[in-house]
């Protein structure tokens, strides 16, 4: 087996993007204190929206804007079914995303007569990929940091930008008011439907750039089913850390080598494709076991042992 | 009191019956807005699921796996676990029957052997696989909906990698498996209707599963630990236990929900990917509110509303995709609480206002 | 009247399960007046005060503020009319500081982001203005239950609250406390804000305030001076008839111990000790009553006691044997019954029929089954027959629990619990927000089951008569540990009791060992 390392590492940080985004969204709505699955079916919208608005806009500026467009109005529609119309948040996110699996297919059959991929029918456009100057002639790290989408630059960014939000600005302490004591909030006067369309908002924002990444970096076209659990990944990404920016980016990360081992290693050995492609998602369940067993046991541990220091006392 | 009892299951009613005319309403719009010969299209919608024996007996056929499936997510359902696993299995628990059935085919077993032996491999495979999420989330509390989303794109693997390697069948120019013996092919019924044998099967696991849910005692827990699950423990049920036992309950469902539509709907395995039944179940429960025995009468529907995208789908090709966007909008109207919350008040308000007046009345005399 | 500054006219709530909350209620606060608000549990205080802070919405009625009609819809439209209101659970956000705490909802801002150190200073200068003593900086999560009531009312002041409603704040504090808290009632009541306070203690009705409105079962009995009235009646006002307050009973024939508890130590995610070495037997025939502010262990000793919750070390045997490691099912086999503290919670399924919650404990038993089945007629004659000796208000056994009122849906509660045969009945709140009536046979119940079954009960309340009242022996937790024992329960006195409940005074175990 000869594996390209360096190769392997930078597609990790390219395959971590649209989760790190998908972490993002998650965590937001987290903040407010909903688990939002729906983040699956707005990436999806979102990557639809990014390509179509790129061919008919003729940019991939306007592609990108699109994708988060598609993103904030499919975010609305999931906080409007459960915020307003009171519909159990779960079913609300299973059902929308029920229907973003089957209207993006509808949608793009009716745009293009095609139901696998808008590939050849729509035309294509790629987010630019960004050199460094300086870092991108350093050997090794330069293939790795360097060249790689904007998008990626702006997830980590965006990481940042999330953690400034959630502590350091008025609607990011509401934001995890909310989360934390709804009762407490509405009885200041702020509005807990409100803070919960907000951070939708934000929510379908990372959605979008999420689905923009796919479908105008990764490739450039629209395929059914694309994001394929990267949703769900991200969701589970950013619970492991506890709804904390970093360490959701770090998990998300970690999820970004899953899914590379996966293609690197379809790439070069003959084993079968079907338990490669597993990978990505046995890792998640691997994940969310191992985070319930370390929650579980440090629970444990406060419970036991501070018992047996008091005893020695 | 008793008057907003009535009040309350009389709007239930209507709001169930509401949200499936408005979502069917959106439907027609839909067809009306993308088709160039609407009038004909939108007719079809409606009338062309019954414009020949042979659609009304593909209605039925379609609504024998949607009962099967809504059955088994009324377990799940019953016990508040949005447990998904149903989706994989029933694309496991049919590849598995073709496998083991392909296995066992030089043995020439009769059918009164094979068939049944196809429904235990069935129910434990959905054991097998239901067994994953509900242990997690029994022992780790880690989240049913996502390790068992997770764990169907495993399994859809798995089917396909089973199907590529195991059951294939290179003589045909498409992916499929070779044909399952006859020993284990259900025969129609009904004649020109063309009804699978299915329906047999269906209405056995509706009356059972109906008599399990409200005439045993697992039934009760299960409904007791769904309504409240501390409640259920401090009253000295097994909360966890139970709902872990339902988990598994639903996922044999959900194993004879695929051997059944293997077995009389095919002749060959060819599922490269899973199949919606198991959600199209969870719509079909949410509708039935959980209660096993509505659950044929929202499947019925489902299967309807199925065959009249089919019938727009060959006639006046329009996508059958747009179903899913009508399916997603029944589930949200029909769970949304709020959804005609209002005119319920209202009408309690107004008896509540009555009774009072009344009391007072008689206080009075 | 001119200086009226609130006035509630014809308030009109039904809720959506039919029950009426408030009928036609009218009532007006003058300025700089503490003006009380009495009534049983259950009597509509509370609704009426989430209508005037527009958490609720009346079906009928109008709001004056200083003589100009307002509609409150929401509690912004409240805060910005000048009402402020204190809730009963506290509506804090335990790991936010108190500044950001007090300023939300009206966070000073700098250069477009949350001045935090603004917040310090905001909310420092009205504490100290109001004579508030409180660490801006520290977490709610680390305060005492008092400090967090600060937090509470600064809440309110700082978003210029001119009428502010108290909702019974007396009831999770210490005396020492409640005599803090007076103070600055007075105060503010001197700085023009004017007070609605909520309360079913008479005697702090009588001292602090100079009005008092009276509610019974959702309707205004009028509001009068507190000069000229006394306790007795206020409460004639406020039941129709003299209260109870005495149940009659004789002296316990206590036999053998049904419960003994050794050593119990409870730790919580946290780290902090809610159950601190707790020793104590209670014996067949006797009731033993636990008095303590709440927040003291006594939801943690219940959640033990009932087998909800685990413990670190220490032991409790039930009819002699151990329930270390036992499910729920098996210490109930043992003999226990339990009267949960929220019955919505661990009480009642409310969406299940009254048959399926009275039957819960027992339906698995073979007697209830036949074959395969469950005997659905034998169940439906035995919850009809319970309806029947418990008086449950219903339309029959198959109606949801949820649909009825407060009152009956305790009584489904106990109608289980008193019948399961068990020899320990664990009571924790059994009273809680009912009608006096059911309270009545709820408490004469447990004494009679005492007397004449050999019952041995655990009464943990908050309501110290009840406590008083039903008990033979009694004892007093404070942080985590009995602080104090004393042989009859009726024969202590609130001032006494009020020392050990605040850990002022603390009995060796010396002094308490003849009465664990």
């Amino acid at each position: 087996m000869n594996i390209d390392w360096v190769a392997f590492i930078a597609d990790a940080l390219k395959m971590a993007t649209p989760l790190v985004f998908a972490a993002l969204a998650a965590l937001i709505t987290r903040q407010a204190g909903m688990f939002n699955m729906g983040v699956e079916g707005m990436i999806l919208c979102s990557a639809l929206g990014s390509v179509v608005f790129a061919h008919f806009g003729g940019s991939v500026w306007v592609g990108l804007l699109g994708g988060i467009l598609i993103g904030l109005v499919t975010g609305m529609i999931i906080a409007f079914s459960s915020l307003t119309g009171k519909t159990d948040l779960y079913l609300t996110c299973i059902a929308f995303n029920l229907m973003a699996a089957g209207g993006t297919v509808f949608v793009m059959y009716l745009l293009t007569g095609d139901k696998s991929s808008t590939a050849g029918s729509l035309r294509s456009y790629q987010i630019p990929n960004i050199d460094i100057p300086l870092i991108k002639d350093i050997p090794v790290l330069g293939r790795i940091v360097s060249g790689q989408s904007l998008l990626t630059y702006l997830a980590v960014l965006s990481v940042f930008l999330v953690w400034f939000l959630l502590k350091k600005t008025r609607i990011g302490l509401r934001i995890r008011a909310v989360g934390e004591n709804p009762s407490a909030a509405e009885s200041v006067g702020i509005s807990v439907p409100k803070i919960g369309y907000i951070s939708f908002a934000f929510c379908g924002i990372f959605a979008g750039l999420s689905g923009a990444f796919l479908s105008m970096s990764w490739v450039t076209f629209f395929m059914k089913n694309m994001v394929n659990g990267r949703g769900y990944i991200g969701l589970s990404a950013q619970n492991m850390a506890g709804g904390a920016p970093v360490g959701s980016a770090l998990a998300s990360l970690l999820f970004g080598f899953a899914d590379s081992l996966s293609i690197t290693l379809k790439n070069q050995t003959t084993f079968p494709t079907e338990f490669l492609n597993m990978i990505p998602y046995l890792a998640t369940i691997l994940a969310i076991i191992i985070t319930s067993v370390i929650a579980i046991n440090k629970r444990r541990r406060i419970e036991k042992g501070t018992a047996k220091a008091a005893a020695e006392e | 009191m008793n008057k907003t009892q009535k009040i309350e299951s009389v709007m239930e009613v209507v709001r169930i019956l509401a949200g499936l005319f408005i979502a069917y309403a959106v439907a027609l719009v839909i067809l009306f807005a993308i088709s160039d010969e609407p009038v004909f299209i939108v007719q079809q919608f409606i009338a062309g699921p019954f414009s020949s024996a042979r659609r009304i007996g593909s209605i039925i056929n379609l609504a024998v796996p949607f009962t099967i499936c809504g059955l088994s997510m009324c377990f799940m359902y019953a016990v508040n676990k949005f447990n998904l696993i149903g989706e994989g299995i029933f694309m496991l628990s049919a590849c598995m029957v073709t496998w083991v059935s392909l296995s066992l085919q030089n043995l020439n077993l009769p059918a009164v052997v094979m068939v049944p032996l196809m429904y235990v491999v069935a129910i434990l495979t959905g054991v097998v696989m239901a067994f994953i999420p509900a242990i997690m989330d029994r022992k780790f509390n880690a989240n049913v909906v996502v390790v068992s989303l997770m764990l169907n794109s495993v399994i859809a693997y798995l089917a396909t990698w089973i199907l590529r390697y195991k059951v294939r069948d290179s003589s045909i120019a498409y992916m499929g498996s070779k044909e399952i013996p006859k020993s284990v092919q259900l025969p129609g019924i009904f004649g020109k209707f063309r009804v699978q044998s299915g329906l047999i099967v269906a209405i056995i696991c509706v009356i059972i599963i109906a008599v399990l849910f409200y005439k045993t005692s697992f039934g009760w827990k299960m409904r007791l630990v769904g309504a409240n699950p501390r409640f259920a423990k401090a009253v000295g049920l097994s909360a966890l236990g139970i709902s872990f036992a339902a988990q598994l309950a639903g996922g044999a469902v959900a194993g004879i929900a695929g051997a059944t539509e293997m077995m009389s709907n095919y002749t060959r395995f060819q599922w490269t990917t899973t199949t919606q039944h198991g959600f199209d179940g969870l719509l079909v429960a949410v509708l039935a509110k959980k209660n096993p025995v509505l659950v044929p009468i929202g499947a019925l529907f489902l299967a309807y509303i199925r065959i009249g995208a089919d019938v727009v789908n060959t006639s006046g090709d329009i996508p059958i995709e747009f179903v899913t966007v009508i399916q997603g909008i029944i589930i949200l109207l029909v769970a949304a609480e709020s959804f005609l919350s209002g005119a319920k008040n209202k009408l309690i308000f107004k008896a509540a206002e009555k009774d009072e007046k009344e009391k007072q009345a008689k206080a009075a005399a | 009247m001119a200086d009226e500054v609130l006035r509630m006219q014809n308030i009109t709530k039904i809720y959506p399960n039919g029950f009426v909350a408030n009928k036609d209620i009218t009532f007006g606060v003058g300025a700089n007046e503490i003006h009380a608000l009495v009534g049983e549990n259950g009597a509509g205080k509370t609704t009426l005060m989430k209508i005037l802070f527009g958490m609720e919405a009346p079906q009928e009625g109008k709001i004056f503020i200083n003589g100009k009609e307002e509609k409150i819809t929401n509690p912004l439209d409240a805060i910005d009319k000048g009402v402020g209101m204190v809730h009963q659970h506290f509506m804090l956000v335990p790991s936010l500081s108190v500044a950001e705490n007090v300023t939300l909802g009206v966070e000073p801002m700098k250069k477009g982001l949350f001045d935090f150190e603004g917040a310090v200073k905001a909310t420092q200068e009205i504490a100290d203005k109001y004579n508030f003593k409180v660490d801006a900086r520290s977490k709610v999560r680390d305060l005492s239950v008092g400090q967090m009531q600060k937090v509470e009312i600064l809440k309110a002041l700082i978003k210029g609250a001119k009428i502010l409603i108290l909702d019974e704040p007396t009831a999770v504090l210490t005396p020492q406390e409640t005599e803090e808290l007076f103070e600055q009632l007075f105060t503010l009541r001197d700085s023009g804000v004017s007070i609605i306070f909520i309360s079913h203690k008479l005697e702090e009705v009588m001292r602090i305030c100079s009005k008092v409105t009276v509610l019974r079962h959702g309707q205004c009995m009028g509001t009068h001076d507190t000069e000229g009235l006394n306790e007795a009646s206020i409460s004639k006002l406020m039941v129709g008839r003299d209260v109870v307050l005495k149940i009659e009973k004789e002296d316990p024939k206590t036999g053998k111990p049904v419960i003994s508890i050794k050593n119990l130590v409870k730790i919580n995610s946290i780290g902090k000790h809610v159950i601190d070495d707790i020793s104590f037997d209670i014996h067949e025939g006797e009731v033993v009553g636990i008095a303590g502010v709440e927040g003291n262990g006594q939801t943690e000793l219940s959640e033990v006691l009932s087998g909800m919750g685990g413990f670190a070390s220490g032991d409790v045997l039930l009819n002699d044997t151990s329930i270390k490691g036992k499910s729920v099912r098996e210490i109930r086999d043992l003999g226990l019954a339990y009267i949960a503290e929220d019955r919505m919670v661990e009480g009642v399924a409310g969406d299940m029929s009254i048959k399926m919650n009275i039957m819960a404990d027992r339906f698995t038993k073979k007697e209830f089954k036949s074959g395969l089945f469950m005997n659905g007629k034998k169940i439906d004659e035995i919850a009809r027959q319970y309806i029947q000796d418990f008086e449950i208000l219903c339309d029959g056994p198959d109606q949801p629990v949820r649909m009825l009122s407060g009152g009956n849906i305790q009584k489904v509660v106990v109608a289980r619990e008193f019948t399961s045969g068990a020899n320990f009945i664990l009571a924790n709140q059994p009273t809680r927000g009912i009608d006096v009536g059911t309270a009545e046979m709820i408490r004469k119940t447990i004494v009679r089951k005492s007397r004449e079954e050999g019952t041995a009960t655990l009464l943990i309340s908050a309501d110290l008569n009840e406590v008083l009242e039903c008990s033979d022996r009694l004892l007093v937790m404070h942080k985590g540990k009995i602080v104090a024992a004393f042989p009859k329960a009726n024969e202590v006195s609130e001032e006494t009791l009020g020392e050990y409940m605040l850990g002022i005074k603390e009995m060796t175990l010396e002094e308490m060992e003849a009465l664990l």
